[in-house]
């Protein structure tokens, strides 16, 4: 119950049980379980594109240097850090769902889906920046490398990459909305507070793959 | 669990319409009430029809290869109808069948039953499951038919991403999107073992069945990503030229393969698995005998899950990976031998002086085991780097892997629908054209396949329109074989559905098998258990076990 | 009804928080140093400073952001996982190139 009607956490928190199951304990588990298994999936999916990475570095490290150097490194330092404190601003989300805070777990969602929408922003002008520099070899036009073919096949990679993981993100943030909409509804944290947990996860778990790709396409060996 | 619950289940014979109870398929009989279900039961029947419509498309394309090899010169069909005719063979056979056929079907039926749970985990994402995979693989078989493509279930680049004229990239966007029911499927199954079992059900105590489904369950979630990948970059590569796997680029179309065959290898372990899970329970019904070597069955199932990650490139020893790699995953092929060789004995010793009925089931049973054995041995004289020099590529890999596929999973497949299939539909199928149709199956099949052993020992090259002609011989019979194979898998399709509506009513325990699912009704209730199971007995609790056997 | 925070709320709240800030504060950390590394040092020498950055992080998040280390045994073994099955596919494919 309420411990004073002035505060802002401290509402009833819980699960209603889907017929399935035989207790809410097992359904948490249940849930929790299924997500980490989906996650395992999403990072096989991102693992064949870490491959063509590490082979074309083997292979091509002067192209991939070269390549590399037109990648936007700010902008990728700039998103990653908005995908950390989106990681921040979901971490408050769950908290707050722990604690019976509704109204303030609404906004930090809202925060989270404008942090990402934010990096889709900055993502998308820097695929725009890349395109005014040639650096698009998958389009028709000039290409700045052209002396190189191999160097193409980074940046391609790249946009491979980027496109997929931004794909995710936009799922993601389409996702979030929704469910913020539904967090709204006034029984929510008392029905459904395992989802915004659950959530969260794949919410972490996309921050996850991009300081990979990050890593990986933007930092090392630049 | 009141051994009261199955008698009150059986039906009195014959019982009037009005007095049976309500079962899963007589719950409600409107098609909404089939399309949005979300009991896995309904689920699994809508599998069953799926695939069988899929078999039927697969075995006709195959009956057209067949029927082109009678010539030698290739005459029958045009080099590019022949293509895209053993491309659909692949392609239909491959994903739309072998690898959903036991998991989908029986496993979704028979998973909660076994565990003594209500339903799956995740009862709309298995419906969800079954909608993805009609739409991807609607999709890519009206693309393989109706545009034709040509470049074999491999889509091998450069000839996928650079010179193949046909309907390539829409194909592979059908096939990406079956994948994902695949992995859905696999996250329910490896969360409802995980979370749903009854009390009592620990893991040393349940049927070999679920410990195969949950090491299928683990290939899905772990290969499936991987090859969405791979077919993504050529649906790019093709579209786009992103370059990876061209090498006038300085892309490498064995990066393809690899990324290809990390997930292929293990999906012929998905392919295989479940159907060492249905053996596993058949043999000890019909042996009335306990299972030999639970715990070695149950940890050889988990172990083939793992090592089969590490031997994908053997399918590539002459395709241009270093010498280093191809020693190193020759030797890892054989050891991934080892786990199924462990089950082959169990299985044996577990017939080994029980008191064997010969019923259909247990004929697949035991054909399954011999030409396991034959295809299993043959993929060891393929992991031979020296062997596989000669024959990669040619027909004793075809050979070899319809051994396994159709000797081994089909088999299975066929054994646990007959089974089973008291259990789905309460209704008893007719004992004397099941062996008829095993034995048909059974002669066709080696008739068909054997000679392509000798056949690509010959040298007779896979995905040739054309050969030389003194390999005619052989490959009429391979043909006529066929036909009496094609002829074995018809008869079940008409008794099985006569049976529906004419067959003997079924009691809720036919075969006097242990096993969750036999102490409920034929066919069970909509939430399977009348009253919540509590397990306090151990698995394959038959009245024998084999001298000598610690558990 | 106005809501405000109360001391007892900003308590609880603190207590729920210290980890995810402790984490955040962590990953900028770790982005600074690699950022640094990025442009001061490019080149091969730096890499391997950054991949055990990247490392760093990408545990940072596992253990801390996504809690897994009060996660059950069994969530724990399926994060970790994914991963070595990665390391299977690099690290096997690898051997390839490395010894052609």
């Amino acid at each position: 119950m309420r411990a004073e009607a002035a505060s802002i956490i401290g509402a009833p928190v819980g699960i209603e049980t889907h017929e399935q199951f035989s207790n809410p304990a097992q359904q948490k588990h249940a849930a929790e379980l299924g997500m980490w298994a989906w996650l395992l999936t999403e990072l096989l999916l991102f693992g064949g594109l870490f491959l063509i990475a590490l082979v074309l570095r083997y292979q091509y490290p002067d192209s991939v240097h070269a390549a590399a150097l037109h990648l936007k490194f700010w902008i990728g330092a700039a998103n990653t850090a908005i995908l950390i404190c989106s990681s921040l601003t979901m971490s408050g989300a769950i908290m707050l769902s722990r604690l019976g805070g509704q109204r303030w777990m609404v906004r930090c969602m809202l925060a989270t889906a404008a942090l990402g929408s934010l990096f889709l922003v900055l993502k998308g002008y820097e695929w725009f920046a890349d395109w005014q520099e040639h650096m698009t070899p998958f389009l028709p036009g000039p290409y700045a490398l052209e002396g190189d073919a191999q160097s193409r096949l980074f940046v391609n990679l790249y946009f491979v990459t980027t496109a997929l993981h931004g794909l995710h993100l936009t799922t993601g943030v389409a996702i979030l909305l929704g469910l913020t909409w539904m967090a709204k509804q006034p029984d929510f944290l008392v029905k459904h507070q395992n989802r915004i947990e659950i959530y969260g996860l794949y919410w972490h778990f996309i921050d996850l793959i991009w300081i990979m790709a990050f890593a990986v396409l933007y930092v090392v060996g630049r | 669990m009141s051994p009261l619950d199955t008698s009150l289940m059986d039906p009195p014979n014959p019982s009037a319409t009005l007095e049976r109870p309500k079962d899963y398929l007589h719950e409600s009989h409107t098609l909404r009430s089939w399309f949005f279900t979300t009991d896995h039961k309904r689920i699994a029947v809508m599998y069953l029809f799926a695939i069988t419509v899929f078999f039927v498309i697969g075995a006709i394309a195959a009956g057209l290869v067949r029927l082109s090899l009678v010539v030698p010169n290739g005459e029958i069909f045009t080099s590019d109808t022949y293509n895209k005719l053993f491309t659909i063979h692949g392609v239909v056979m491959v994903w739309f069948f072998l690898i959903p056929s036991i998991p989908a079907t029986f496993g979704n039926f028979l998973l909660p039953l076994m565990i003594g749970a209500k339903d799956l985990a995740f009862p709309r994402l298995n419906l969800l499951s079954w909608y993805i995979f009609c739409a991807g693989s609607l999709f890519a078989v009206f693309d393989i038919i109706i545009g034709g493509v040509d470049t074999g279930w491999t889509f091998y680049a450069p000839f996928s991403t650079t010179f193949s004229n046909t309907w390539v990239v829409p194909a592979l966007i059908g096939v990406i999107i079956a994948g994902f029911s695949s992995i859905l499927t696999g996250l329910n199954f490896v969360v409802t073992i995980h979370t749903m079992r009854a009390p009592g059900m620990t893991w040393f105590r349940m049927p070999i069945f679920v410990w195969t489904h949950y090491a299928v369950s683990l290939i899905f979630l772990l290969a499936t990503p991987v090859i969405t990948m791979a077919l993504i970059l050529l649906v790019l590569e093709r579209s786009f030229n992103i370059g990876i796997f061209d090498p006038t680029l300085g892309g490498d179309p064995v990066l393809f393969e690899h990324l290809f065959w990390f997930y292929s290898h293990p999906a012929v372990y998905i392919m295989v698995l479940p159907g060492m899970g249905v053996i596993s329970e058949i043999v000890p019904a019909f042996a009335q005998k306990k299972i030999f070597g639970y715990r070695f069955i149950a940890y050889a199932s988990i172990a083939l899950a793992s090592l089969t990650f590490f031997v994908w490139g053997h399918h590539m020893f002459v395709n241009g990976e270093s010498d280093t790699a191809a020693l190193v995953f020759s030797v890892l092929s054989f050891a991934v031998a080892v786990p199924s060789a462990v089950k082959v004995y169990n299985w044996t010793a577990t017939i080994y002086k029980g008191s064997i009925r010969l019923k259909t089931p247990m004929i697949y049973a035991m054909g399954y085991i011999g030409l396991f054995v034959i295809g299993g041995l043959t993929g060891l004289f393929l992991a031979t780097l020296s062997i596989n020099e000669h024959v990669h590529g040619t027909y004793f890999v075809v050979a070899h892997f319809h051994y396994i596929m159709v000797g081994g999973t089909v088999l299975a497949f066929l054994g646990g629908l007959h089974f089973w299939w008291p259990k789905f539909t309460g209704r008893m199928y007719p004992e004397g054209w099941g062996l008829v149709s095993a034995v048909f199956i059974f002669i066709g099949f080696n008739a068909t396949f054997f000679p392509q052993f000798l056949l690509g020992y010959l040298g007779m090259p896979r995905r040739y329109h054309d050969y030389p002609p003194e390999f005619q011989i052989l490959n009429v019979m391979s043909s006529v074989g066929a036909l009496v194979l094609a002829a074995g898998y018809i008869f079940p399709m008409v008794y099985l559905v006569w049976s529906l509506w004419f067959g003997k009513r079924a009691p809720a325990n036919p075969w006097d098998a242990k096993g969750l699912e036999w102490t409920t009704s034929s066919p069970p209730p909509t939430h399977n258990f009348i009253t919540p199971p509590v397990v306090d007995f151990e698995p394959y609790d038959y009245p024998m076990e084999t001298p000598g056997d610690a558990r | 009804m106005s809501q405000s925070v109360t001391p007892e709320d900003r308590r609880k709240l603190w207590e729920a928080m210290r980890v995810p800030v402790f984490s955040f504060v962590a990953l900028l950390m770790f982005l600074a140093g690699l950022v640094g590394l990025g442009w001061l040092m490019p080149g091969r020498t730096a890499s391997f400073i950054e991949a055990g950055l990247t490392l760093c992080m990408i545990l940072t998040v596992l253990l801390f952001s996504m809690e897994v280390r009060e996660e059950s045994s069994l969530a724990k073994f399926y994060s970790f996982l994914g991963f070595c099955w990665l390391s299977i596919l690099l690290c096997m494919t690898m051997v390839d190139y490395l010894t052609r």
